[in-house]
């Protein structure tokens, strides 16, 4: 059983790996290379909010990573001339920072207490945006932010999705290598029982601090790349949609696993972008609200343990069939 | 002179926010107080109570003050239904399920009163607009000073309801002892839904009385409010309904003293500000003892 279900993560990683691989040749629709690289973008965000909750630790503001890797990062390209490619980094690490320091006044909360103050942190980054920082920052206008790639580069979109792409993998895979390593192991215990975890010798705050530090850096990497890849950022960023975002992708695509935030978040933009072709404007939350509840109640692992569950289902349905049926009919 | 008028101004405009994160807090204090649930989406249900009493409003010109009875009671009904089919089934399955389920909640009833009423400002006139009373040197609104009656008479009613009546004597037992409470015969599902009734319908009477006072609304509204009554009820104490009071007319002055000294900009994050400072010195709020 393990062994079957081990061949198909390989071969169904392949097949997405092949996809992402082959799209870019397939059509030439800008608009599809378009929503790719943002889907990219949100699946590099999805998974860095994913491996907060891994931790523990839920946060509610993850807009406020974002938007710092976004502007840092922008500042940074802006005022130095330096590639977006390598501010990118530099915008996530101010991110990390903030982070840690946010972090630092997390350590000793618990639920709800911690998505509060991280959801106000969001609201209190996005007031000195647009009070104290405006003359840097450009207040409620915003600015204008380097670009990836010039538009007058031939082809730059598709070399633009693959660069996002690389970047996208480069962070699952260190991701994956988190969770595996000892470190993913101490958050894993943090999460179960923190107590259990001190008394194995492991830090807490060491460790949840660690977990806020790389959770901003990635989610700062994505903000990063959204605005270097649209061109433009506003205040909107640090908004209350960026924050729930990565919540609505991991939780349906399963809290928790690596491969929650990836399908999650494919799944959700296929539905999403399908709802936008019927027409639909503020239906389209309603119906993406009523399927996080519904996945909440009845599939609380999310997408991700779907075959197993419908092989539940399948055998609980085998197990009544047995039971006598009236002869005769 | 002037300054005092001023500081008159900030502490009426203070106790007049007041009165609105009071209601809001109390209903999820009473919520948190039984069930032990946290809903995100509280702001949510001020918002469709300030949609219903504005919708009525409109099509019959009835005084919007009496419409916040029939408000109050559609959102014990939506309260009930969605205790019954969105919070009931994840009871005890974790803390933080429940916030992800209030994410939901938001997107759905955001979007869905968009849809039914757009997502254009609007605004109700009272029928006593225009009207002030002079206060010392200040003159006040009538509406204001309405806002705080109606405010008042809700909540002794409340009180009144905890303590007199069995279902209110139920709803106690329940918060401070769900397992004793069942020993002695008393349903707790039927008290968690009218708990969360009487919570959103609380949150109903706050939508009405902050458009009727002329605040404009949209079907964002709810958000902000709702959170801070969150800080409110962390800072007061959970499941504490008179820290609630105490911390909402704290957190409307803060805000209004802020937003003068500090400029509106700062009005939603000073709420923050106190809070994280707050939690960072004392991590299970001002007045709680343990770390729910």
């Amino acid at each position: 059983m393990h062994f079957k279900q081990d061949a198909m993560r390989k071969y169904g990683i392949i097949a997405i790996l092949a996809i992402a691989i082959a799209i870019p040749f397939l059509t030439d629709s800008m608009f599809i290379l378009n929503l790719l690289v943002l889907m990219l973008i949100f699946i590099i965000f999805a998974s860095a909010w994913n491996l907060l909750a891994y931790s523990g630790q839920g946060s509610l503001g993850h807009a406020a990573f974002f938007g710092i890797g976004a502007y840092a990062s922008t500042l940074i390209a802006v005022k130095s001339g330096i590639t977006p490619f390598v501010t990118i980094f530099f915008g996530a690490a101010v991110a990390a920072f903030i982070g840690i320091l946010i972090g630092l006044t997390c350590v000793r909360l618990k639920e709800w207490f911690l998505a509060m103050v991280t959801f106000g942190f969001a609201i209190i980054v996005q007031t000195l945006t647009v009070s104290v920082l405006a003359p840097v920052t450009g207040g409620w206008d915003g600015i204008a932010s380097a670009r990836l790639l010039s538009p007058s580069i031939p082809g730059y979109q598709i070399i633009e999705y693959f660069a996002v792409l690389a970047i996208t993998i480069a962070s699952i895979v260190a991701i994956w290598y988190i969770m595996k390593s000892r470190i993913g192991l101490a958050f894993l215990a943090i999460r179960e029982n923190e107590l259990e975890a001190q008394a194995a010798g492991i830090d807490p705050v060491r460790y949840r601090l660690l977990a806020f530090a790389i959770s901003a850096y990635l989610a700062g990497v994505a903000g990063a790349l959204q605005i270097h890849h649209i061109g433009y950022l506003t205040p909107e960023l640090y908004g209350v949609d960026n924050s729930f975002w990565p919540v609505t992708y991991v939780i349906l695509g399963g809290l928790g696993t690596l491969a929650g935030p990836v399908i999650g978040t494919i799944v959700l933009t296929i539905i999403w972008e399908g709802l936008k072709a019927t027409g639909l404007t503020f239906g389209r939350y309603v119906i993406v609200g009523a399927m996080l509840i519904l996945a909440i109640i009845f599939l609380p692992r999310g997408l991700v343990s779907l075959p197993e569950q419908v092989q539940e289902w399948v055998k609980r349905r085998k197990r009544k069939e047995p039971l006598p049926e009236p002869a005769g009919d | 002179m002037d300054n005092m008028g001023v500081f008159l101004q900030i502490i009426f405009w203070g106790l007049y926010a007041g009165c609105i994160y009071i209601l809001l807090a109390t209903g999820l204090n009473l919520i948190f107080g039984v069930m032990k649930t946290v809903n995100f989406a509280h702001g949510e249900f001020l918002m469709l109570g300030a949609y219903i009493t504005a919708t009525i409003f409109f099509l019959t010109g009835i005084n919007p003050y009496l419409i916040i009875l029939l408000s109050m009671l559609a959102l014990i009904g939506i309260g009930a239904v969605v205790e019954r089919f969105c919070f009931r089934p994840i009871l005890g399955t974790g803390k933080l399920n429940e916030i992800f389920l209030s994410i939901g909640l938001i997107y759905i009833f955001q979007n869905g009163a968009a849809m039914i009423w757009t997502d254009e400002w609007q605004s109700v006139k009272s029928p006593y607009d225009g009207i002030t009373i002079p206060v010392g040197s200040l003159f006040v609104p009538l509406d204001y000073i309405l806002i705080m009656v109606f405010t008042a008479a809700i909540l002794c009613g409340l009180y009144l309801f905890l303590n007199r009546t069995t279902i209110g004597m139920q709803m106690r037992a329940t918060s401070q002892n769900r397992k004793g409470a069942m020993l002695v015969g008393i349903n707790v599902e039927r008290i968690d839904i009218i708990s969360f009734g009487m919570g959103c319908s609380l949150a109903a009477a706050a939508g009405t009385l902050w458009i009727v006072s002329g605040q404009i609304f949209n079907p964002y509204m709810g958000s902000i409010p709702a959170i801070k009554a969150f800080a409110i009820i962390i800072l007061g104490g959970l499941g504490s309904i008179p820290g609630a009071i105490i911390g909402g007319l704290l957190m409307g002055l803060a805000e209004n003293g802020a937003a003068f000294l500090l400029g509106g900009i700062w009005k939603d994050a000073i709420s923050f500000v106190i809070l994280i400072i707050v939690l960072v010195v004392r991590p299970t709020g001002l007045f709680g003892e343990k770390g729910e």
